[in-house]
């Protein structure tokens, strides 16, 4: 399934989260994991739904992977992004949700087994989402130890790692450090669910999470963790709910919306779950029969009304 | 789990002829391996840890290694991470055997384990299965694996 690419005049008006011209570094609460030795790509590739092979090459340092790592029954566990380190031997980053990190690092130990592969968080790197201005972001890392294009969608701009305390807005020329909460809302106006909240590990599914969409699958490879549902249900079911982002109306409730709260349709039939968000935007859980029509979620005594809508990214052919 | 369809006709007078027809086969004859240390090139082993388990060998799983193996050729089990289910097993023929080895023989046939892998099959047995899909070495009743993927190399771990 193609993704009808979103090309750069188009990507850069999305992206505008800020008014102004200025590119925006944004620090993310995700934390690193350090996966090395001769064994890395092939250890991660029984683990992981995508191809990691194309890591396992020397020189692929500008070019970053998205992937789940699924429990044995195909739900979502991490969500992560993977990246190469310069360097002959394997050292391969794999960046999760802060809290995902103990748990993932256990993950990784308990499958590991004999292989030749160290497993070690990387305290001393820090992570950013750099969204693009007006102009467009530099193509190689300069004084970072890594720049490379989001995997994801090219509206999410790029992921940048430095050294810790270091300035990105020195490393990117022209950029400044913004708001994370505005790369959150920038995710949820888009539907780009990231982190523990947006998937729930054991909960989340990974093609209702979009995730081939977001270049995160690959259908073409050997055996992963959770494999065989997924495989299944991609050549033989039909995906009839999937992350969607929405839009609550005023007044909001003060408490915000409940993960799990069920959204219904005006008419009371049932149409979704929430699922995470902030201020008047989230990402629910809908049923693409009822995507566009006006929803509702019941809290207490009230009803607070939203829509959902398609997002521009998803491909053409992607509301069955 | 999958199903294996109809097991191959056991060998052997002690056994009654099999059945056709869904239910399960009759288990073929097992050579029991006790589990020792490698007293191969290695000086001074010391004694295996009984609490470290041992692996059962079928009768076809002997009469197979005997076909095959050739000169100091063994059968070696590894448990690797990965496959649908979390772990997968994996076969091969080697000749070289480490001081964390175990190794069990039985009629004239030896299988290796290293330790960290015993420690996911032990109380398992090795069994050679022809089926019309495929001939191949399996481990099957694992006491330690919950469900399986279907075709039978990959096992996820009762914790």
């Amino acid at each position: 399934m193609l993704v009808r690419a979103v090309t750069g005049p188009t990507a850069r008006r999305l992206c505008r989260s800020r008014r102004g011209a200025a590119a925006a570094c944004f620090p993310l609460c995700r934390a690193l994991l350090g996966v090395r030795g001769a064994d890395a790509a092939v250890f991660l590739q029984g683990l992981l739904t995508n191809d990691v092979t194309p890591l396992a090459e020397p020189g692929a340092a500008s070019s970053a992977l998205y992937a789940h790592a699924l429990n044995a029954h195909g739900r979502c566990l991490y969500d992560v992004m993977l990246y190469r380190l310069p360097g002959e031997e394997p050292h391969i980053l794999l960046e999760c949700d802060s809290s995902a990190l103990d748990p993932l690092q256990r993950h990784l130990k308990l499958y590991k087994i004999r292989r030749k592969v160290d497993i070690t968080p990387c305290p001393d790197l820090s992570l950013w989402a750099v969204l693009p201005g007006d102009s467009s972001l530099p193509k190689s890392a300069g004084q970072a130890v890594l720049l490379a294009p989001d995997p994801r969608t090219e509206l999410m701009g790029c992921r940048l790692i430095t050294k810790k305390g270091a300035d990105p807005s020195e490393i990117i020329p022209g950029s400044e450090v913004g708001n994370v909460q505005d790369y959150h809302r920038h995710r949820y106006k888009q539907g780009i669910p990231e982190g523990v909240k947006d998937l729930p590990p054991g909960v989340a599914l990974p093609l209702e999470s979009n995730l081939a969409f977001l270049n995160g699958i690959s259908f073409t490879k050997g055996c992963y963790i959770g494999q065989e549902l997924t495989a299944r249900t991609h050549h033989m079911g039909v995906i009839r709910k999937r992350l969607l982002p929405v839009c609550l109306s005023a007044p909001l409730p003060p408490q915000g919306i409940p993960e799990g709260a069920e959204i219904q349709t005006e008419a009371g039939k049932p149409a979704g779950k929430f699922r995470a968000g902030g201020g008047d935007l989230g990402i629910a859980l809908l049923r693409l029969a009822h995507v566009n029509e006006p929803l509702c979620i019941t809290l207490g005594g009230d009803k607070v009304k939203l829509s959902a809508s398609t997002p521009e990214w998803w491909p053409k052919t992607a509301a069955k | 789990r999958g199903s294996c369809g109809p097991a191959p006709p056991c060998r052997g007078p002690a056994l009654p002829a099999p059945s056709p027809g869904p239910a399960r086969a009759v288990p073929p004859l097992r050579w029991q391996s006790t589990f020792s240390q490698s007293s191969f090139s290695q000086p001074g082993p010391t004694e295996s840890d009984p609490g470290e388990g041992q692996v059962f060998l079928s009768e076809s799983c002997v009469k197979r290694l005997l076909e095959i193996a050739e000169g100091s050729e063994f059968l070696r089990l590894q448990v690797e991470g990965g496959g649908c289910s979390g772990f997968q097993y994996k076969f091969s023929l080697d000749t070289v055997i480490n001081p964390d080895d175990r190794q069990g023989q039985g009629g004239g046939a030896r299988v290796v384990v290293d330790v960290d892998s015993l420690a996911f099959v032990k109380g398992s047995m090795v069994d050679f299965s022809q089926e019309l899909i495929r001939s191949s070495f399996q481990v099957v009743s694992n006491p330690q694996a919950e469900k399986g993927c279907s075709c039978g190399t990959s096992f996820s771990v009762k914790f």
